[in-house]
């Protein structure tokens, strides 16, 4: 099947592309700024700054839309926050040491489970064979073969 | 009544210890005088847990501040629809309303199952009780509801603000339906190891109330959604909060559940994956009981004590090692002929199905507990939030999208290059054109642009394989018999209510996949502060902000309202009302949104502040798309309910097909 291969390689392909080009946010830096912290009100409400309504969250905004205005970079203003509050102020984590794992243990999962199922795939498919060859009689006549051609075409045509 | 309440509770724990026993007992010793007596013990158990729940909803209705739980969420001036609701406002009372539910449930599967099944029956009753047991034991020894107080205050505590809306009434319930709903599956399960009646008896015997249960998580999800983007005010319906985790995870791995099951009954493999998954459907639902109950992860849902996680802890443990050692006990008998004809077929596409699904939980599990293990290897407790599940989840949720379409197309047991040119060519014309299209019109750049773009494109992709299925199905059946159009498609559809309810249930999920996708890239906000009469524009809306009112609603509430007038091409459109309601011995308002719904966008007002010159902060959200996904939850219900419909044609070919069995496979003794 080297059209099925090409189709997914290309379709695998595309998916990774898209996966690790482009910025984050389609939004204003404001935007990316609210999505990459947290809040850090007094009653730890445990919200992304871009999903919290609290009065502390509004003076954030107010205070990072001032630094932006200052001309400060996204990437500064929230390397401030860090050196502030510590690393519990991002709302994901890094992509670097232990918190690496965080990124990739879903797509190594992902991975090795694909891997297996392929496996179990085959191995099924195999089983099916050996059990097909050792049932059918060594010489298959035309009539059998034609037969047998038939109903593989009727199979795919119908809805079991 | 409170005394009855609580002594109820402790009878009821009596007499399902009892019943527990006996029905083992009487399964294990064959002995019928055993069995009815344990009989009686669901209804018994179910009737006791029921008065003690209308004791408690009584002492709400009646404002019994003697107790602490009603003290603690309910006052004088609190609403009877919220009063009604209050029973499941906090811990003590929502575990109740789980063991009300659970032991309901009970008695459904006592009454449905009495009679027949014996040989599974009263193990799956043990394994009921045996829930039902854990449960009693929480609300009489641990979170009593009907504790009470030395001397009874006049007034109660009140109910929290956020919970005070119409969604506290319909949101809870439906997510415990579907949460408590996967025990009776799980019990089977567990019975049908236990007494080594392996084959898909038990999955017969209870595809029903998986699909149920199925259906109130997905709408307890999509409950939840819908409560969180009118309630908490950021234009958002999703925040990946652990709590909203722990309901999507079951949902996910239930959905594999739901797939990979019709492979045993088809062909008699996968046994024991499908053990493990309604398992793992039952360990989550507690897990996520666990997460809400412990208080180990900070939540936006915690909105209560929570001092129960260990106890749930320990629960865990214990049926995740009793069932792994049981399946693995089993597995000799779990063994299947476990053939395939062909790595090209649908069979191979429900596996990569379960594998995306499981890929997805798996992503949420780790997300979820990820702060923990960061704090227990680093000692910092990270935060995992949106843009990692983003990122992680959407692809694998494109790639099950994907799969959503060529599952259903592909054939069974081999598919053919010409059978795949066949029934893929429409689906990828369509695709092509539809990535054509859209490419000068819609952005791209971003990553979640991109995204979108994909999405749509396999939207398109999905929703044509689906309707050449219906297609392909109509045309046939009116080239059979003179019927109209409709009529063929109604006949279909009715004959085969499991498959095609199944394809509307599709018909939904690609809804919401283009609901989320368009929402989540092409809305936009903006924040104005404005003095009355001022204007401003937002995606071709023009509003007006009009005036502030100030209304004392009750002696507790009083509610601000900003009015706005928006036009739309010069004439007027719409009256948005957003407000703030302050609730007397609460430190922060709650914002109550005003949405204006239509199928192409949703404009959302939120007022954000106010000052004393009447002059107010107002944000306004349009976002996308937003309907379709709601529209797809209602169809998911619409095709869940086709496919739940008693099936009389589908019961009478199955018995035909093991009758045709017995006669190909005689057993021993006919031998």
């Amino acid at each position: 099947m080297p059209l099925l291969k090409f189709a997914v390689s290309i379709f695998v392909a595309a998916w990774f592309f898209v996966s690790v080009s482009g910025t984050s946010y389609a939004g204003s830096l404001l935007q990316d700024l609210e999505n990459a912290l947290m809040c850090k009100c007094d009653d730890k409400c445990g919200k992304v700054l871009v999903n919290c309504t609290c009065s502390t969250s509004d003076k954030t905004r107010a205070k990072f839309s001032k630094m932006l205005d200052s001309g400060l970079t996204v990437d500064q203003i929230i390397k401030s926050q860090v050196d502030e509050y510590g690393e519990t102020v991002l709302s994901a984590p890094t992509k670097f040491g232990f918190n690496l794992t965080a990124w990739v243990m879903p797509f190594i999962a992902l991975v090795a489970g694909g891997v297996g199922v392929r496996k179990v795939i085959y191995s099924w498919v195999d089983k099916k064979e050996e059990t097909v060859t050792e049932d059918e009689p060594e010489e298959k006549t035309a009539t059998s073969e034609k037969y047998s051609k038939r109903l593989q075409d009727e199979l795919d045509g119908i809805e079991l | 009544m409170n005394d009855i309440g609580e002594f109820t509770l402790l009878i009821a724990l009596a007499t399902a210890i009892y019943g527990c026993v006996a029905y083992i007992m009487a399964a294990r010793g064959n002995r019928i005088d055993l069995y009815l007596s344990a009989d009686k013990t669901p209804l018994i158990v179910w009737g006791c847990v029921m008065i003690s729940s209308i004791c408690l909803w009584r002492a709400f209705l009646t404002n019994d501040f003697s107790l602490q739980y009603v003290w603690a969420y309910s006052n004088i001036e609190l609403d009877t629809f919220y009063k009604f609701a209050s029973f499941w406002g906090g811990q003590k009372g929502s575990l109740l309303f789980w063991t009300l539910l659970l032991t309901t449930y009970t008695v459904v599967v006592h009454f449905q199952n009495r009679k027949k099944n014996l040989h599974v029956v009263p193990y799956a009753m043990a394994v009921l009780l045996t829930i039902i047991i854990f449960f009693l034991c929480l609300v009489n020894f641990s979170t009593n509801p009907f504790e009470r107080i030395p001397l009874p205050p006049e007034d109660g505590r009140g109910l929290n603000p956020l919970l005070q809306n119409y969604w506290m009434v319909i949101h809870p319930p439906t997510l415990y339906l579907g949460y408590v709903g996967f025990t009776v599956p799980f019990a089977f399960a567990v019975a049908a190891l236990i007494s080594k009646n392996l084959d898909d008896g038990w999955i017969r015997l209870t595809r029903k109330w998986t699909l149920i249960s199925w259906f109130f998580l997905c709408m307890g999800n999509l409950f939840g959604a819908s409560w969180a983007y009118v309630e908490l005010g950021w234009g958002g319906y999703w925040a990946w909060d652990p709590v909203e985790n722990a309901a999507f995870m079951p949902l996910l791995i239930a959905t594999a559940f739901l797939h990979s099951v019709m492979i045993q009954e088809k062909k008699d493999m996968m046994k024991v994956w499908n053990m493990s998954l309604i398992l793992l459907t039952f360990v989550m639902t507690i897990f996520g009981t666990f997460i809400t109950r412990s208080g180990l992860i900070q939540s936006v849902h915690t909105f209560d004590e929570a001092t129960l996680g260990y106890y749930f802890l320990a629960f865990l443990f214990v049926i995740l090692f009793s069932c792994t050692a049981l399946i693995v006990s089993r597995l000799p008998l779990l063994k299947s002929k476990n053939q395939l004809d062909s790595f090209l077929s649908r069979e191979s596409g429900f596996l990569f199905n379960n594998l995306l699904l499981l890929g997805i939980a798996f992503a949420t599990f780790w997300g979820t507990i990820f702060p923990i293990i960061s704090e227990a290897v680093r000692g910092i407790k990270i935060t995992v939030g949106p843009p990692f599940y983003n990122q992680v989840n959407v692809p694998i949720g494109l790639a099950l999208l994907a799969l959503v379409g060529i599952g259903p197309v592909i054939a069974w047991r081999r598919a053919t290059l010409s059978n795949l040119k066949k029934n893929f060519y429409r689906p990828l014309a369509v695709a092509f054109i539809t990535a054509v299209a859209l490419f000068p019109v819609i952005p791209l750049g971003s990553r979640v642009e991109n995204y979108t773009y994909i999405a749509f494109i396999l939207c398109a992709f999905v929703m044509t394989c689906i309707l050449s299925e219906f297609y392909k199905g109509t045309a046939s059946r009116m080239g059979l018999h003179d019927e109209s159009m409709f009529g063929a498609l109604t006949t279909v559809t009715w004959r085969n209510k499991r498959r095609y309810g199944g394809y509307i249930v599709h018909i939904g999920v690609v809804l919401i996949f283009a609901g989320i996708a368009g929402s989540q890239a092409y809305g936009t906000h903006v924040e104005k502060h404005l003095k009355p009469g001022e204007k401003f524009e937002i995606r071709g809306y023009s509003i007006t902000y009009e005036k502030l009112v100030a209304i004392e609603a009750t002696s507790v509430k009083t509610r601000v309202i900003a009015q706005l007038d928006v036009k739309r091409n010069g004439s007027h459109y719409w009256t948005a009302r957003p407000e703030k309601e302050f609730y007397k011995g609460q430190n922060q308002p709650v914002s109550e949104v005003d949405v204006l719904s239509t199928w192409r966008e949703d404009l959302y007002m939120i007022l954000a502040d106010f000052r004393d010159d009447e002059s107010a902060t107002i944000k306004v959200y349009v976002n996308p798309m937003v309907s379709w996904m709601w529209t797809g939850g209602w169809i998911i219900a619409f095709g869940t309910m086709i496919s739940m419909w008693p099936d009389r044609l589908e019961q009478r070919r199955r018995l035909e097909r093991f009758r045709r069995e017995e006669s190909l496979f005689p057993s021993p003794a006919q031998e």
